[in-house]
């Protein structure tokens, strides 16, 4: 009786976000592997990261965690952390590093590659993102 | 295409603008009159300047559809959109000080943590963390 009382209180966002916890969200082993995997991720992006070093972290097997991630954040583990060194690259670059320093800082390897790679995500080539963030300051 | 502006509709755009400064730490970009009193008024997150501009839209005061959407999302507890936080708790009781009323407490769901509050202009407003 408390229970019915106590859902007929919540507002329709509230019950809906009980719904969804119950629905997506009860497997908690399943969450503490990628939340592990993601924040290795987060503080490992400017070294080589591979799916054989994240299946380590995630006590998982590779395609399992792989499948995993994806479930979770709905992105590759590739493509979360191709787009974590892009999001720090355009920090690095704007506090003035070059496009050499910028790509080895965050993990990358080739400045080439970098920079191509920069562009289709960004619209703008490193040092065409530095020059316009400098203009700005 | 760019998606450069993400619209919220308030109430009074005065008191939204002191509102999403003052308490919520965005800064005002651009101000133009539109007459009548009405403004194209944006801000933006601090952190952030080149970042998605925040529209405050007077729609709910000129467009009835407008209004009865925004009160049926706002009495549904449902947030019309969301801001991300690096902790959802530190944010939680910094507006709490500052007087802000919230409709969900820091919550975990998953792989986020999120909180609603109330924009004090007719809507909710989402909190997220990722975890």
């Amino acid at each position: 009786m408390i229970m019915l009382i106590q859902n007929m209180m919540m507002t329709f966002y509230q019950r809906e976000i009980n719904r969804i916890k119950d629905i997506c969200y009860s497997n908690e082993r399943q969450i503490d592997a990628v939340v592990r995997t993601r924040n290795f991720i987060d503080n490992n992006f400017d070294k080589e990261v591979n799916l054989i070093l994240l299946s380590n972290v995630g006590f998982a097997s590779k395609f399992h965690l792989l499948r995993l991630f994806k479930k979770y954040y709905g992105q590759t583990p590739k493509q979360y952390l191709t787009d974590k060194r892009i999001e720090k690259s355009k920090e690095n670059l704007k506090k003035g590093m070059t496009v050499t320093e910028t790509c080895l800082s965050v993990g990358f390897e080739c400045p080439s590659s970098f920079s191509t790679l920069f562009k289709s995500k960004i619209g703008l080539t490193p040092i065409e993102f530095q020059k316009r963030a400098t203009f700005a300051k | 295409m760019r998606a450069k502006i993400i619209s919220i509709p308030v109430q009074d755009q005065e008191k939204a603008l002191k509102f999403y400064s003052d308490k919520l730490g965005f800064v005002k970009k651009v101000d133009v009159p539109l007459g009548e009193g009405n403004r194209w008024l944006t801000v933006v997150s601090k952190e952030e300047q080149d970042g998605p501009e925040l529209l405050l839209e007077p729609s709910p005061n000129h467009f009835e559809p407008a209004k009865i959407y925004q009160k049926a999302l706002f009495d549904a507890g449902i947030p019309y959109t969301q801001f991300n936080v690096d902790s959802v708790q530190q944010e939680y009781e910094r507006l709490i000080n500052l007087g802000v009323e919230f409709s969900i407490k820091p919550t975990e769901m998953g792989t986020v943590k999120i909180a609603v509050f109330n924009d004090s202009c007719g809507n909710n407003i989402q909190l997220v963390e990722m975890k």
